[in-house]
C-alpha cells in the first residue's frame, strides 16, 4: 500500500481578529490506497473542515496537502478543478444530486466534464450504477429514489472518473440505520476493490466497525484515541478525563454525564435489550474489521 | 442539457420568461416597424413621382416641411435647360381639414394630371378633370364617411370627391390631389408654383444642371436628400420617444429572463456548489446559465416575432392609417438582440456562480 494522500501541519482559520475561528489546527493525517479512514468527532469539531482541505476545497492557512507526491495545496486556484474532477469523488450527507437529471445522468455529467463524449459516458454510468444494483433506476429522478438508493448514486458520481480518493462527509447522517449500513459496506468495497482510499467523516458509532482507522477530531486537533472514549449510552465521545466513570466488574465505562451511568445501570438491571457492554474505546475501536460482503 | 432540464422542470417558469420575452420582442418590432411605416409614408409621394430631384426655392431642402414658392421666371427657365428633359410642376399646401367635428392635416398637392405629380394608385374614381374636382386619400375619406360625388369644403370653396388614392396617409394626416388651378384659386396665388419635378436627359451631368438651377436663383435638390431631410425631421419627432419605448421593452425583457434565470441559479444554488465540489469549473457553470437565458430568449423571440407579424396584420386592419413595416432585415437584429439579452441576462447569475465556494456544500 502506498501514501495516497498525506498532509501536515494544515491549520485553518475562518476570519481576522476577535472573531476568528480556528476550525483545524496542526493537523498531519495521511491514507494509504485500499485504506478507509474514519475521521469522527463531535459537531463543530471541524471535520468537514478538514475535510475540504484534504479535497482541495479550502485552502490551509498553514501547512500543506500532498496528493501522490504533488503538493495541491500550493496549486493555483484555476488548477484545482481539474484536480477535484479527476482526483477526488466526493459524497455528502444531502446527497446533492441534480433534481433536474436522472440517476444515469447525473452520473454521467461527471464524466462529460473531463471532456468524454456523452455516449461514452453514459455508457460508463451505467455499468457503474448496474455495480451499485441500480440498474433498474437509472432513468429515475433523484426524487423518485430512496435515500439509500440516491447515496449510491452520489457513490457512481464520485468514481465515475476514476479517482484516487473518495470523500464522504456524514454519508449516512440522512439514512436509516440498514441503509446507512449498506452505504459503509458499499464504500468498504470501493477501498478495497478498486484499490482507491476512502475518507469518511462521521459522528455516527454504527459505521466505526467498517473503517480500517478511526482518528479523532475536536476542537480542531486529533486526539489521542488512548484518552478518548464513547458514552455507550448516548453515543458521545468523551474524554477520559472529564467523564463521569463506573467501574464493574473489573471494566471502567466513561459516560458523558450521570444520566447516562444511570440510564445504563437500569438498562443492565433491566431484562431489555441489554446493550453490549464495551470495554473502552480501543475494543470496539480495533475490533476485527466486518468481512466484507458481496 | 442540464440547462434545457432545469428550464423544463419549471414550465410556468419557462413560459414566463418565454412571455416576457416575447412581449418584449411584439413591442419592439411593432414599435420600430411603426417607425419604418412612417418613414415610408413619408417618402411614398416623392418615391413614386416623377424625376429623380427638385427644383425648389433657394434654401428650401425638404419636401414637407417648410413651403417652397418658385418664380414664373425660374419655372419657364428650367425646362429649357439643356439636360433638363421634363419639369413637372406642382403646387403643394399643408391644411387643416374639418368634418364632422373631426380635423385632420391634409397635405394638399396641385398637379397637372396631363404632365404627373398626382396619386399613383386610384382605389376609385379617376383623376380630377376640373378645377372644382379633388381626389382623396382613401383611408381618410373612409373615416370621415366621405364617398365618391360627395362635396367637401376646404378653406372656403367646395370640391366634389371624384376620386380614392391608395397609399396616402402619413404621419401627419393624408395627401389629398387637385389640379394646379384649384390651388391657385384656394390660395389665392394665381401662377403659383411650389416645385418643379426634374427628369434629367439621359447622361446629362447633374452637377452642372445644379449650377444651371442655383444661377437661376432656385436650388435642384436630389429626391434622395429630400426625403433624407424629411426623416431627419420625423426623427426629430419620432425618434426619441421610440427609441426610448424600445429600450424600455429591451430593460424589460433583459429583466424577465435575468430575473427567472437568477432564481431558478439561487435554487439551484447547493446543486451548482456540489458540481464545483465536484470539480465543474465556472466555465462550465456559465455556461449552463447562459444556454438557459439563450433558450428562454430565442424561444421568446421567436414566438415574439411571430406574435408581431400578426399584431403587425391586425393592426394595420383595424387602423389602416398606421402601416407598420416588419421586414426581415429588423427581425434579425431583433432576434441578435435577444442574444444581447441572454447575455445581460445571465451576468448577475453567472456572478452569483462564481461567488459560489466549493467548500460550501459541505456546510449544513
Ligand atoms: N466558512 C466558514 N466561516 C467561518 N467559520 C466556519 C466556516 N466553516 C466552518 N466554520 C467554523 O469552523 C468550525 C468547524 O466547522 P466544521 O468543520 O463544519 O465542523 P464539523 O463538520 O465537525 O461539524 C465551526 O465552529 C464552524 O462554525
Ligand atoms: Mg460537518
Amino acid at each position: 500500500m502506498t501514501t495516497t494522500l498525506a498532509i501536515r501541519g494544515v491549520t485553518k482559520q475562518f476570519g481576522h481578529g476577535a472573531t476568528s475561528v480556528e476550525a483545524v489546527r496542526g493537523v498531519g493525517l495521511s491514507v494509504e490506497s485500499g485504506e478507509v479512514l474514519l475521521i469522527m468527532g463531535p459537531s463543530g469539531s471541524g471535520k468537514s473542515t478538514l475535510l475540504s482541505i484534504m479535497g482541495a476545497l479550502l485552502r490551509p492557512t498553514a501547512g500543506t496537502v500532498t496528493l501522490n507526491g504533488v503538493a495541491i495545496s500550493q496549486l493555483p486556484e484555476r488548477d484545482l478543478p481539474p484536480v477535484r474532477l479527476r482526483e477526488f469523488g466526493f459524497v455528502f450527507q444531502d446527497f446533492n444530486l441534480l433534481a433536474a437529471l436522472s440517476a444515469l445522468e447525473n452520473v454521467a455529467l461527471v464524466a462529460e466534464l473531463t471532456g468524454t463524449a456523452r455516449a461514452e459516458a453514459l455508457r460508463r454510468a451505467g455499468e457503474l450504477l448496474t455495480e451499485l444494483g441500480l440498474a433498474e433506476r437509472v432513468a429515475f429522478l433523484p426524487d423518485q429514489l430512496s435515500g439509500g438508493e440516491k447515496q449510491r448514486v452520489a457513490i457512481a458520481r464520485a468514481l465515475i472518473n476514476d479517482p484516487s480518493v473518495i470523500l464522504a462527509d456524514e454519508p449516512t447522517a440522512n439514512l436509516d440505520s440498514s441503509n446507512g449500513h449498506e452505504i459503509m459496506r458499499t464504500l468498504r468495497a470501493v477501498a478495497k476493490e478498486r484499490g482507491r482510499s476512502v475518507v469518511i467523516v462521521s459522528h455516527d458509532q454504527r459505521i466505526r466497525d467498517i473503517a480500517d482507522r478511526v482518528v479523532w477530531l475536536e476542537d480542531g486537533q486529533l486526539r489521542d484515541l488512548m484518552t478518548m472514549a464513547v458514552d455507550p449510552v448516548c453515543g458521545m465521545s468523551v474524554e477520559h478525563d472529564r467523564a463521569v466513570t463506573l467501574e464493574q466488574g473489573g471494566e471502567l465505562r466513561f459516560f458523558c454525564s450521570r444520566g447516562c451511568r444511570a440510564e445504563f445501570l437500569g438498562e443492565l438491571d433491566g431484562p431489555a435489550e441489554t446493550r453490549p457492554a464495551r470495554t473502552g474505546p480501543l475494543a470496539s475501536l480495533f475490533q476485527a474489521v466486518r468481512p466484507k460482503t458481496p | 442539457m442540464l440547462a434545457w432540464r432545469n428550464l423544463s422542470r419549471d414550465p410556468i417558469r419557462l413560459l414566463l420568461s418565454v412571455a416576457g420575452v416575447a412581449v418584449s420582442i411584439v413591442l419592439i418590432l411593432l414599435l420600430v416597424g411603426y417607425r419604418s411605416g412612417i418613414y415610408a409614408q413619408a417618402s411614398a409621394y416623392l418615391d413614386h413621382a416623377s424625376g429623380s430631384a427638385l427644383v425648389a426655392e433657394r434654401g428650401v431642402a425638404d419636401f414637407f416641411g417648410t413651403t417652397s414658392t418658385l418664380e414664373p421666371r425660374v419655372v419657364e427657365q428650367v425646362a429649357s435647360l439643356p439636360g433638363v428633359a421634363a419639369a413637372v410642376p406642382i403646387v403643394t399646401q399643408f391644411v387643416v381639414f374639418e368634418e364632422h367635428g373631426r380635423k385632420d392635416g391634409m397635405f394638399l398637392v396641385g398637379y397637372d394630371p396631363e404632365k404627373g405629380g398626382g396619386p399613383w394608385r386610384l382605389a376609385a374614381g379617376r383623376e380630377p378633370a376640373t378645377d372644382e374636382e379633388i381626389v382623396l386619400d382613401g383611408v381618410a375619406a373612409g373615416q370621415h364617411g366621405i364617398g365618391l360625388g360627395d362635396r367637401i369644403r376646404i378653406l372656403d370653396r367646395d370640391l366634389a370627391v371624384v376620386g380614392l388614392s391608395e397609399d396616402t396617409t402619413f404621419w401627419s394626416g393624408s395627401m389629398a390631389f387637385a389640379r394646379i388651378g384649384a390651388l391657385e384659386t384656394l390660395l389665392r396665388a394665381p401662377g403659383l408654383r411650389s416645385f418643379l419635378l426634374v427628369t434629367p436627359t439621359p447622361g446629362a451631368s447633374l452637377p452642372s444642371l445644379t449650377t444651371a438651377v442655383s444661377s437661376l436663383g432656385a436650388d435642384l435638390v436630389p429626391k434622395s436628400t429630400l426625403i433624407a431631410n424629411d426623416r431627419r425631421l420625423l426623427a426629430r419627432v419620432y425618434d426619441a420617444p421610440i427609441g426610448l419605448m424600445v429600450a424600455i421593452a429591451f430593460v424589460i425583457g433583459i429583466l424577465v429572463v435575468g430575473l427567472v434565470i437568477y432564481t431558478s441559479t439561487v435554487e439551484r444554488r447547493r446543486e451548482y456548489g456540489a458540481l464545483k465540489a465536484i470539480g465543474a469549473g465556472n466555465r462550465a457553470l456559465y455556461r449552463v446559465v447562459a444556454t438557459q437565458a439563450l433558450i428562454a430568449a430565442l424561444l421568446g423571440a421567436g414566438s415574439g416575432a411571430v406574435l408581431a407579424v400578426v399584431g403587425e396584420r391586425a393592426l394595420m386592419a383595424w387602423r389602416p392609417q398606421f402601416r407598420v413595416e416588419i421586414d426581415a432585415a429588423t427581425v434579425a437584429v431583433v432576434l441578435a438582440s435577444s442574444l444581447l439579452m441572454a447575455a445581460i441576462a445571465s451576468l448577475v447569475p453567472a456572478r452569483a456562480l462564481a461567488g459560489l465556494e466549493p467548500a460550501e456544500v459541505l456546510r449544513s
